[in-house]
């Protein structure tokens, strides 16, 4: 494996980490620490076998065998860049923990620890004592050895009795259908493994996180010592002892840790049968008004050949016999009377494309002020996104926006409280301006600035000038003098490629927001839209609909109008759903497992950022709130405390109004509950916007669920 | 309300008899009621009378009955007043002291007799009797797939219908669902709309929405009226008013009262005061937020050092069972009116009284900045 890829690793780990305490606080700090992405994405070959596995996987699908942690503790540079060094790397070291746990294989772990033992004696005659943790741990599962075990970062964390005691306890507690016995039965390796996947657990019990890494340094020697190190424990453990762990993130993620811990998924979820196929990648368009975003995804579906000659054709007649022409385009997406009529989209349109490395959904949103609910309800679900901007004079401004949030400023905001990350501005009518360098300059200039104000980094921004209605710059490199002569970069199509493929999580319980129920006769009574967040779906499963807490079986998925045999997490797909009454499934709910059912609440804590509002927020205001694709009136019924820009600390509490750019713990009370999760949870179902008199005027996360609803 | 005798003193005892006419007049005969009141009025209770033969023999009997009052309900949705106490006036069929229901009715008259007639209570009852404050409006609140049905009056908002249906996003083939879908919807509300509003007595229908449904609802109302011959609608077919608001809740209504076109209907009735001066309070809050503020205890600061120019209120305030806590928001609103401050008080029926009510209910828009409120705990 190469050593980019490991860093590519160890740095979305340590930017989710990150995120997790800080989303919504510091949205401009945020992103200046993180390093710049140093590989393209891609796959990873398993050291055994060297089949090539997707990038979210843990474990080699073939063999079984682990992938490579040694970026877990490869990164001293790079974390001291970070400047976090103690926090995150507890956190990384915690979630290596977590995250290689539940699909563990028993067969290739059991030579290796005897395997390893010799190895390490080796090493030592060798004279590597000084050697640093991870030197050794490299040389451990250096792929020339043959193995690419990550059994050492468990090692030292082999529990003491009184560990194991406490874990087995929680354990009986927690989930009493899993006796203890039972783990401990089943093969040695596995026993372990059970332990140190609970160990989380005990550590929060634990109240002291002194005493918790005191316990850590024992074991340490103890493990170490069995295997004749000589110095060596010393020395990890010292370095063991710098990662300290950190209580508080322990104890944010203690809910996750439980879940992994009992949930369990089944081999089909793990086996990747479309082995060489494409990843999906939900590409959200979003902007100001007529700025022409319809009108660039039905031109690059059309250049694509997903339009065909004759629909094309159709379109075309039809626009220009209600005297709008150059509408044609727009209307592959805007396919109801009433948005052709007036010649705007109102809901979000859904389409798909293959590129090279993607089969990309594009979801056109409304740029219209009075349509960004629907904007809303339908992009979060968005990994990246193309931000389309009028360069032609006047309009640009109007994005902008003078006195008031212009469209391009507002969808610019909430996509990145989406979590969105990536960004491709694409500069639209750049004919209009006859391809001038200069305008496309000052919009960048301008625009740039607003987006690193939030929270965008200036290397995942990615700036193209084109024309859609010219076909300029779209699926190829520009053709026009004007344009080619001063812009050599790539064109709108290569710019999509050139995006990070989205984390996906497949280990987790399902959970698909509902989006969408659509009555289709393809799809039978009852179908939902939406994409899945965590798991995988096939025909036949059982699942939970929420907040009606109805068993249904899915009867068939469809993805792109084509059934398939099974979804996985980040999969856009219709499925339908059998054994429930069409009453019970409303968009804003949420499909789940049925032993993990999702939370319910209509009172909320949350960290907002307030955007620019004139009015401010006061107890008792009301505004509606968005989470993910549910939509509720609420009201403000306490502001707990305003937090610091920069440091995220309480500045001062219970203060009497919040005004713009400031950020606070508030507590909102919903009309109607809806499903939610905590941010650190679930951040798809922990993202909040709220919105009064037609604008945004926060976005923030939920911190804590408040009143649960049986 | 019609008001039939009035014998009483200012901040004195006394009594009134009054005629409630519509639905109004019960939110303002139940403000007006309290605790330790006595009304008077016609009722029905069934009395059980012992036979000779030793048999026992139910029976309704119509009855005129005093009752010391102890508690007031009103049923908003109903707009129904129920009035609990002890009788105070000796019958044949009830003793003193046994406890009665009275539920009053419009039409039916009462005497209402109080030992002390306050300033709130003399102006309740004078926006009470006084006719031409009313608004009579109703609203259509929609968005799409979400619609309310309000009536204003003068002090009370009322919701009458409330439709929810999901409508699908348009995905490919399944644009026809979207249509249906809406279609149904539309439908749903049209029959809400001919089922609650009655052109006689609402002035004008105001249709709000974002975006465009409100012009499609109205097409399609109009095309549906004239299909079914509608008589009703198309004869009002000029009383139909567009407005825009931002979402379908009902908190946007106050966006629909302060839109121009409505505005210029409802000018002098007191929906449209409340709003304004809600907006005002908000538009300081934003501009001058040291001139502004609310909650009980920020206010009475602010009343001490005599900064109060506008002090708004909610009639629920008043309606606190504990006697010494209303003497003394009265006496707040009365010493504001004396130094020369004006005061709102909104009706919690209304929506921005509602508003006002989340927002502890109390609020001031001040003469001069206070900027060490912020100090204060709330």
């Amino acid at each position: 494996m190469t050593r980019d890829v490991l860093r590519k690793l160890n740095y979305e780990l340590d930017y989710d980490i990150y995120v997790e305490y800080d989303d919504g606080n510091d949205i401009e700090g945020r992103l200046v620490l993180l390093d710049k992405p140093t590989s393209k994405p891609g796959l990873w070959h398993c050291s055994i076998c060297t089949n090539e596995n997707d990038q979210s996987l843990l474990s080699c699908d073939t063999c079984g065998v682990f992938r490579d942690s040694t970026a877990i503790f490869d990164n001293d540079s790079g974390e001291k860049a970070n400047g976090k060094s103690n926090n995150s790397r507890a956190s990384v070291m915690a979630r290596s923990l977590f995250a290689l746990s539940p699909h563990w294989l028993p067969k290739p772990a059991i030579i290796p620890d005897i395997f390893l033992a010799k190895e390490a004696a080796k090493s030592h005659e060798k004279g590597c004592i000084e050697a640093r943790f991870s030197d050794l741990h490299k040389i451990f599962t250096s792929p020339q050895r043959n193995h690419s075990i990550n059994i050492a970062p468990f090692q030292f964390d082999t529990p003491s009795p009184d560990d194991i005691v406490s874990a087995g306890k929680s354990a009986a507690r927690n989930f009493p259908k899993v006796p203890l016995g039972s783990t401990k039965a089943s093969s040695n390796i596995i026993g372990k493994k059970e332990i140190v996947n609970l160990l989380p657990d005990n550590e929060i019990s634990n109240s002291s996180s002194a005493s918790s890494s005191k316990d850590n340094h024992i074991d340490v020697r103890e493990s170490s010592n069995s295997r004749d190190h000589g110095d060596a424990p010393q020395i990890i453990a010292d370095d063991l002892h710098r990662l300290k762990l950190d209580k508080k993130s322990n104890n944010n993620k203690s809910k996750k840790a439980h879940r992994n811990v009992q949930y369990k998924p089944e081999k089909w979820m793990l086996s990747d049968q479309e082995e060489g196929t494409l990843s999906q990648l939900n590409l959200a368009v979003v902007g100001h008004v007529d700025s022409g975003k319809s009108t660039l995804c039905g031109r690059i579906l059309q250049l694509l050949g997903r339009i065909s000659k004759k629909q094309m054709h159709k379109y075309e007649k039809e626009a220009k016999e209600k005297g709008k022409g150059s509408f044609a385009y727009s209307w592959a997406m805007d396919e109801s009377a009433e948005e052709r009529e007036r010649g705007i989209t109102m809901t979000v349109a859904v389409a798909y494309f293959d590129s090279k490395i993607f089969r990309v959904v594009l979801l056109d949103s409304p740029g219209h002020k009075d349509f960004v609910p629907n904007m809303i309800s339908g992009a979060t679900q968005a990994d990246a996104a193309i931000l389309v901007v009028d360069a032609s004079v006047g309009s640009f401004e109007a994005g902008m926006g003078g006195h008031n949030v212009g469209q391009t400023k507002e969808h610019a905001q909430l996509i990145r409280s989406f979590g969105v990350e990536q960004i491709i501005v694409a500069v639209n009518k750049m004919d209009l301006v006859d391809f001038s360098k200069e305008r496309f300059d000052f919009i960048k200039l301008q625009l740039g600035h607003f987006l690193r104000s939030c929270g965008f980094k200036e290397s995942s921004v990615v700036w193209i000038p084109l024309s859609a209605m010219e076909n300029q710059n779209l699926v190829a490199t520009a053709s026009d003098v004007r344009l080619s002569s001063w812009y050599q970069g790539c064109c709108l199509l290569d710019a999509i490629d050139s995006l990070k493929p989205p984390h996906r999580d497949v280990s987790k319980p399902l959970i698909l927001p509902i989006c969408d129920v659509v009555a289709s006769h393809s799809l039978g009574q009852v179908a939902v839209c939406g994409k899945l967040e965590f798991g995988a779906l096939r025909a036949s499963s059982k699942v939970l609909v929420m907040p009606s807490g109805d068993i249904a079986t899915v009867r068939t998925i469809e993805r792109d109008y084509c059934s398939c045999s099974i979804a996985k997490a980040g999969d856009n797909v219709a499925v339908s759903l059998q054994g429930i009454d069409g009453g019970h499934v409303m968009p804003g709910g949420v499909l789940c497992h049925p032993d993990f059912p999702v939370t319910v609440a209509s009172s909320l804590e949350l960290k907002v950022l307030v955007l620019d509002v004139v009015t401010p927020i006061l107890v008792g205001s009301q505004v509606e709130i968005h989470i993910h694709h549910a939509k509720e009136a609420a009201r403000v019924t306490k502001i707990l405390s305003l937090l610091d820009q920069k440091t995220g600390k309480v500045s001062r509490n219970a203060p009497r109004i919040l005004t713009a750019r400031q950020s606070a713990i508030i507590v909102v009370a919903l009309d109607g509950a809806v499903c939610v999760e905590e941010f650190s949870v679930c951040r798809a179902l922990g993202r909040a916007f709220l919105r009064a008199s037609g604008s945004t005027i926060a976005v923030g996360i939920v911190t804590r669920v408040l009143e649960l609803e049986s | 309300m019609k008001l039939v005798r009035r014998d009483l003193v200012s901040n004195g005892p006394g009594s009134v008899k009054v005629v409630p006419e519509e639905d109004d007049d019960m939110w303002h005969a139940y403000n007006l009621i309290c605790v330790g009141d006595s009304v008077l009025a016609v009722t029905v209770r069934k009395v059980l009378r012992e036979m000779a033969s030793g048999g026992r023999d139910a029976e309704r009997v119509k009855l005129k009955l005093e009752i010391k009052v102890e508690s007031v309900d009103y049923d908003k949705e109903g707009s129904v007043l129920r009035i609990r106490g002890k009788n105070i006036l000796e019958n044949e069929h009830v003793k003193i002291g046994q406890f009665h229901t009275l539920e009053i009715e419009p039409h039916r008259p009462f005497v209402l007799r109080k030992d002390i007639w306050d300033s709130m209570a003399l102006d309740v009852l004078q926006q009470a009797c006084d006719p031409s404050a009313s608004a009579d409006l109703a609203v259509i609140l929609m968005q799409e797939g979400l619609a309310h049905l309000f009536l204003i009056g003068k002090s009370i908002t009322t919701t009458r219908s409330r439709i929810e249906t999901s409508i699908p996003r348009k995905h490919g083939p399944a644009i026809a669902g979207y249509e249906s879908a809406l279609k149904k919807f539309f439908e749903n509300v049209l029959q809400a709309l001919l089922k609650h509003i009655d052109f006689k007595v609402v002035r004008c229908v105001v249709i709000a929405s974002p975006g465009f449904t409100k012009d499609q609802f109205r097409d399609y109302l109009l095309l549906e009226a004239e299909r079914r011959q509608l008589r009703s609608i198309i004869e009002n077919k000029s009383r139909l008013i567009l407005a825009h608001s931002t979402s379908g809740y009902k908190h946007s209504l106050k966006e629909v009262l302060d839109a121009p076109s409505v505005m210029n209907l409802i000018k002098d009735t007191k929906a449209a005061q409340e709003v304004r001066a809600l907006k005002d309070f908000f538009s300081m809050l934003s501009n001058d937020a040291a001139r502004a503020c609310y909650g009980p205890k920020h206010v009475e600061v602010a009343h001490e050092r005599m900064a109060i120019q506008t002090l708004l209120i909610t009639d629920s305030l008043f309606k606190n069972s504990d006697i010494s806590t209303r003497q003394k928001y009265v006496k707040l609103v009365d010493s504001v009116k004396d130094s020369g401050g004006t005061v709102h008080v909104f009706s919690s029926m209304h929506v921005s009284g509602d508003q006002l009510a989340q927002l502890t209910g109390i609020a001031a828009i001040l003469r001069f900045p206070l900027p060490d409120l912020e100090d204060i705990e709330m």
